[in-house]
C-alpha cells in the first residue's frame, strides 16, 4: 500500500531536535570502573563512609552479576571498561549558589530544550514546575528551592541530601530498589552520581509540580542518576521527568534507578517523557536506556501512579513498577512506546499485590513502524495476603509497516481466589477502512493516520499532566508527521 | 521424497539428546512454574525406564459405548487382542511400521528435530524408548467412518510414541484416553503425539486425561498443517498428580486454521501445565483458543499461549482466551499468554481472566429460588460449558462432562442438565 511506504518516509525523516551539542569544558574521569573510581566519585561528593560502603558493596555483587539476556532486545554489549563514570562541567569553588552563578552556557542549554531555569521566567509564563537539571553526572541547578521548603518539602539534588539530610536518605536509600537487585541496578548504586532527591512531609500537598531534567552531553560517558522521592502520611506529589541527549554514533548508557516510596494515604504522580536520542535511520548510535523503576505502596490506602511516553532510545529495558503492600493501595502505569527505525524496546510493569483490596490498572500503548521492535512484559502477582484485589490489564499495539514487531509477554500469578484479574490484549494494523473513513471525509492520509494515532494513545495522554500532555502530543507528531507540516 | 534414515540412529540420536537435556529444571523460562525434580525423587533415578510387566486389562474407565476402532495400550505396550484396527486403513502399532524395512513418509513422521521450540528429555526420551504407539496412515480423500479411539492404561513408567498423517481431503477423529491403572502406585505416562495435515484434511483430537493420582503425565502433540486444513484440540485434563502437555501447531501452509480447546478441573495437590504453541507461517490462517480452568484444594494450574506470527503471514486472524477460577484459597493460577509478532497486517488478540464466582450472577439465581448450593454448580457447569459445547461427538461429550461434573466441588444432582441438547 502506498500509504504505508509514505508512513515509513516520514518516520524515517522524522528529526531529533535535542541532538545538539554544548561546548563546555568538563571535568572527566578516565573510563573504566574499579574501586579507586567507585572511591573517587563518592570522594568529590564528600559523602559520608556508609554510603561508600554501600556502594562498594554494591560494586563487589555486581562484579558476580551477568547482564540480563532474557529482554527481547539485540545490541552490543557495553564495554564497561571503556566508558567514564563521571563527568561534570568545570566549575569554580563550592558550584553554584544563586542562578547567577550557573554557567550561562549551561543555562543557554536547558533554555534550547524548553527549560528555562531563571524563576523569574518561571513566573512570567504559564508554568509553575520546580525543576532540578543534571547535566551529565551532576545537578547543575535547582529552581524554586526556597519556596518549596517553606512548604516543608525537600527537593534538592540526592548528593546535596546525603549532606543535609543523611538520616532521611540512610533510611531509605536501596530501601526499594537493593543494590543487588539486577545487574544495571548494582552498577547504578556503585556509581550513580547525581539524580534527585524529594521528601514531602506528613499531610503536605506539594504546591507546584516537581521536574528533573537530565541531559547527557559528554562523548564517551554514562549517565546513572538516582531518584529517590519520599511522600510521608498524607503526602502528595507529581513529578515529571524528561531527557535528551545529542546524537552520536556511539552508543551511551543510561542505567537509573528510581524508588518511591509512599506511605499511609500518601500520592505520588510520576510521569516520564523519554525523550533520548534513538540513534539515526540505519540503527547508528543511540541511548541504552536501561532503568529500573520501582515505587513501593507502603502505607495503606496510598497510590502511586506511572506515566510514561517512551519515543527515544535505541534500545529501551524498563519496567516501572509498583509494590503495593498497604492494604487499599492503588497502583497505575499508563504507558505509550514508539519504536521507528533500528527502535527496540522492552517495556512494561510489574504490580504485586501483597494488601488486602489493592488495585491496580496497566495500559499500554505500543506502536511500532519502520524496523521497530517492542515488547510489552509484565507481571501481576495477586499473593496468597491479596484479599480481594483488583487488576485490570489492557496492551495495545498497533504495527505500521510490514518490518516492525510487536510483542506481548504477560505473566500472571495468583494465589488468592477472591483477587479478580482481567487482560486484555490487540495487536492490529490501522485499518483500511478507517484510513478510508476519514479519507472520504476530506482529511488527508497524514492527517488521518495522525489522528488514529492520537485516538489510540487518547487514554493514556489523558492522564499525563497538562504540560506534559501538549509536550506528548507533539512529540507524536513529530514523530509521525516527520518533515511535512 | 524423505530422507532415509534408519531407526536405530533415530533412537540413538534422541538418547544422546536426552542425556544432555535430562529433567528440565525450573531455571528454564518454559518450566518456570512447574517442578519436576520431585519426579526424580519419587521414581529414583532411573525414573525414565519403562516398566517391563504389564497388568491384564480392564474396560473399566473407558467409555465402553463408544461405537470406535478400539487400540488398547497397557503400560505403553500394545494389546492386539482387545484392539479392532480399521480395514483398509494404514494402521498399525509402532512396533510393526519400525520393524518395516523400508522407509516410507511415516517413518519420516517420526523423525526428531533437536531444535524444535519446547524440546525437552521427555520428549526425547519418548523417542528414544518408546515401545509402542499408533501409527496412522489416512490415504487422500479418506473420510474414517469411525473414530480411532485409543485407550492409554497408565501403569507403571511407559513411554508412547505416535503419528497420524492424513492425505489430501482425508478427515478422521482421535481419541486418547488416558486411564490410571487401580493399583495408584507413582509412575510415567509420557507420551508423544505427531499429526500432519495434508490440503484440506481434517482432524478432531479429544484428549482427555483421566490417569491415577500418584501418576505423573508428560504429553507433546506437535501438528503441522498444509494449506486449507483443519485442527481441532480438546484437551480435558482431570487426573494425574503432575501433568504437563506441550502442544505446538505449525500453520504452514495458507488458509489453515486451528482450534485449540482446552479445560482443567484440578484438586487436592494436582499440577497441571500447559504450554501452547501456534506458529503461524503462512498468510490467511486462523487459530483460535479457548482455555477454561477451575482450580480447587490446593492445586495449581499453569497455562502459557504463545502465538508467533511470522513474517509474511499476512492476514493472519489469532485469538485467544484463559478464563480461571479459584475456588479455595490454596489454589494458585499462573497464566501467560504471549504474542510475538512479526508483521503488520494482522488481527490478533488474547484475554485472560481471573476470578471466583460471580456474586451478581449467583444473587441472580439465588433470588428466583434456585438454592445456593445449585446456583453455584450452574455456574461452574456453565463455565466449563464452554469448552465442551465445541465437542461434536455426542457420546464423548456426554462421558466428559460427567467426568469433570464429577471433579467439581458440590455437584450433585443436576448432571441431566446438560446432557441432552
Amino acid at each position: 500500500m502506498a500509504s504505508n511506504d509514505e508512513i515509513q518516509q516520514h518516520l524515517n525523516e522524522r528529526e531529533y531536535s535535542a541532538g545538539f551539542i554544548t561546548d563546555i569544558e568538563s571535568d572527566t574521569l578516565p573510563p573504566g570502573i574499579n574501586e579507586d573510581v567507585i572511591r573517587h566519585i563518592s570522594g568529590k561528593k564528600d559523602e559520608p563512609q556508609w554510603l561508600l560502603d554501600w556502594r562498594l558493596q554494591a560494586y563487589r555483587h555486581w562484579l558476580t552479576m551477568k547482564e540480563p539476556s532474557w529482554a527481547a532486545v539485540d545490541y552490543t554489549p557495553t564495554d564497561y571498561q571503556s566508558i567514564s563514570y563521571y563527568s561534570a562541567p568545570k566549575k569554580s569553588g563550592d558550584g553554584p549558589a544563586t542562578m547567577d552563578d550557573v554557567d550561562p552556557k549551561l543555562l543557554e542549554t536547558y533554555e534550547k530544550l524548553g527549560i528555562p531555569l531563571r524563576e523569574q521566567a518561571f513566573l512570567a509564563g504559564v508554568k509553575n514546575i520546580a525543576v532540578d537539571a543534571v547535566f551529565d553526572s551532576v545537578s547543575v541547578a535547582t529552581t524554586f528551592k526556597t519556596r518549596l521548603k517553606a512548604a516543608g518539602v525537600i527537593f534538592c539534588p540526592i548528593s546535596e541530601a546525603v549532606r543535609e539530610y543523611p538520616e532521611l536518605v540512610r533510611q531509605y536509600l536501596g530501601s526499594v530498589v537493593p543494590q543487588g537487585d539486577n545487574f544495571f541496578a548494582a552498577l547504578n548504586s556503585a556509581v550513580f552520581t547525581d539524580g534527585s532527591f524529594v521528601y514531602i512531609p506528613k499531610g503536605v500537598r506539594c504546591p507546584m509540580e516537581l521536574s528533573t531534567y537530565f541531559r547527557i552531553n559528554a562523548m564517551n560517558t554514562g549517565q546513572f542518576e538516582r531518584t529517590l522521592i519520599i511522600a510521608d502520611e498524607g503526602a502528595y506529589v507529581s513529578y515529571l521527568e524528561g531527557c535528551t541527549a545529542p546524537m552520536r554514533d556511539e552508543n551511551q548508557l543510561h542505567a537509573a534507578v528510581v524508588e518511591l516510596v509512599a506511605l499511609d494515604d500518601a500520592e505520588i504522580k510520576y510521569a516520564t517523557v523519554q525523550n533520548w536520542y534513538p540513534g539515526d535511520e540505519n540503527g547508528v548510535g543511540g541511548i541504552y536506556n536501561f532503568v529500573t523503576k520501582r515505587g513501593e505502596c507502603r502505607g495503606h490506602r496510598s497510590k502511586i501512579s506511572w506515566t510514561q511516553v517512551e519515543t527515544g532510545s535505541a534500545i529501551t529495558w524498563k519496567y516501572p513498577s509498583c509494590i503495593l503492600k498497604g492494604d487499599d493501595s492503588v497502583g497505575e502505569f499508563y504507558s505509550v512506546a514508539l519504536t521507528t527505525n533500528y527502535q527496540q524496546a522492552d517495556t512494561g510493569t510489574k504490580m504485586i499485590h501483597l494488601g488486602r483490596n489493592s488495585r491496580s490498572t496497566i495500559l499500554s500503548k505500543g506502536i511500532s513502524a519502520g524496523k521497530g521492535q517492542q515488547s510489552y512484559r509484565g507481571l501481576v502477582r495477586m499473593a496468597a495476603s491479596a484479599e480481594g484485589a483488583r487488576n485490570y490489564t489492557q496492551c495495545d499495539s498497533l504495527l505500521l509497516g510490514d518490518q516492525c514487531g510487536a510483542h506481548t509477554f504477560p505473566y500472571v500469578e495468583v494465589k488468592n481466589p477472591t483477587a479478580t484479574l482481567e487482560h486484555e490484549a490487540t495487536t492490529s494494523k490501522i485499518g483500511d477502512d478507517q484510513l478510508f473513513y476519514c479519507q472520504q471525509r476530506g482529511l488527508s492520509e497524514e492527517d488521518a493516520v495522525n489522528m488514529i494515532v492520537n485516538g489510540f494513545c487518547k487514554d493514556v495522554f489523558d492522564v499525563l499532566p497538562m504540560e506534559f500532555a501538549v509536550e506528548a502530543n507533539r512529540l507524536m507528531e513529530v514523530s509521525l508527521e516527520g518533515s511535512v507540516g | 521424497m524423505p530422507e532415509a534414515y534408519s531407526i536405530e540412529q533415530l533412537r540413538a540420536q534422541a538418547f544422546s539428546l536426552f542425556e544432555r537435556l535430562g529433567l528440565p529444571g525450573r531455571k528454564l523460562e518454559d518450566w518456570k512454574y512447574t517442578d519436576v525434580s520431585r519426579l526424580a525423587s519419587t521414581l529414583g533415578e532411573t525414573w525414565w525406564q519403562a516398566t517391563s510387566e504389564q497388568p491384564a486389562f480392564s474396560a473399566e474407565g473407558s467409555i465402553e459405548d463408544l461405537d470406535a476402532y478400539r487400540m488398547v495400550f497397557v503400560s505403553g505396550v500394545f494389546v492386539p487382542a482387545q484392539s479392532k484396527l480399521p480395514d483398509g486403513v494404514d494402521v498399525l502399532p509402532l512396533a510393526d511400521l519400525l520393524k518395516r524395512a523400508q522407509s516410507d513418509d511415516s517413518k519420516a513422521l517420526f523423525k526428531l528435530d533437536t531444535d524444535a521450540p519446547l524440546m525437552n528429555g521427555f520428549v526425547a526420551v519418548a523417542v528414544a524408548l518408546a515401545q509402542d504407539g499408533l501409527c496412522a496412515c489416512i490415504a487422500d480423500g479418506v473420510i474414517l467412518d469411525k473414530p480411532l479411539y485409543m485407550i492409554h492404561v497408565g501403569h507403571g513408567r511407559s513411554h508412547v510414541l505416535s503419528g497420524v498423517m492424513l492425505g489430501t481431503g482425508a478427515e478422521a477423529t482421535l481419541i486418547e484416553h488416558f486411564i490410571g491403572s487401580t493399583d495408584e502406585v507413582a509412575g510415567l505416562s509420557n507420551t508423544v503425539t505427531y499429526a500432519r495435515l495434508a490440503a484440506n484434511a481434517s482432524l478432531t483430537h479429544y484428549r482427555l486425561q483421566q490417569e491415577h493420582a500418584q501418576q505423573y503425565h508428560m504429553g507433546r502433540v506437535e501438528v503441522k498443517q498444509s494449506r486449507d486444513s483443519r485442527y481441532v484440540l480438546h484437551a480435558v485434563e482431570l487426573g494425574s498428580s503432575l501433568s504437563r502437555l506441550d502442544v505446538l501447531v505449525k500453520l504452514a501452509e495458507e488458509n489453515a486454521s486451528c482450534e485449540l480447546n482446552g479445560l482443567f478441573v484440578a484438586s487436592g495437590r494436582q499440577h497441571i501445565d500447559h504450554h501452547t504453541r501456534v506458529d503461524h507461517i503462512a498468510p490467511r490462517c486462523v487459530s483460535r483458543e479457548n482455555y477454561r480452568t477451575l482450580l480447587d484444594g490446593r492445586s495449581h494450574g499453569v497455562f502459557n499461549g504463545k502465538v508467533v506470527v511470522h513474517k509474511g503471514a499476512v492476514k493472519t486472524d489469532s485469538s485467544q482466551s484463559n478464563a480461571n477460577l479459584l475456588l479455595s484459597k490454596k489454589s494458585e493460577i499462573d497464566t501467560k499468554p504471549e504474542l510475538e509478532i512479526y508483521n503488520d497486517d494482522v488481527k490478533c488478540a488474547h484475554g485472560a481472566t481471573i476470578g471466583q464466582l460471580d456474586q451478581a450472577q449467583l444473587y441472580y439465581l439465588t433470588s428466583r429460588g434456585v438454592p445456593e448450593a445449585i446456583a453455584k454448580e450452574l455456574l461452574l457447569v456453565a463455565f466449563a460449558d464452554s469448552v465442551l459445547v465445541g465437542m461434536k461427538d455426542k457420546t464423548v461429550r456426554r462421558f466428559i462432562e460427567r467426568a469433570a461434573f464429577a471433579k467439581l466441588p458440590h455437584t450433585s444432582g443436576i448432571e441431566g442438565l446438560t446432557h441432552e441438547r
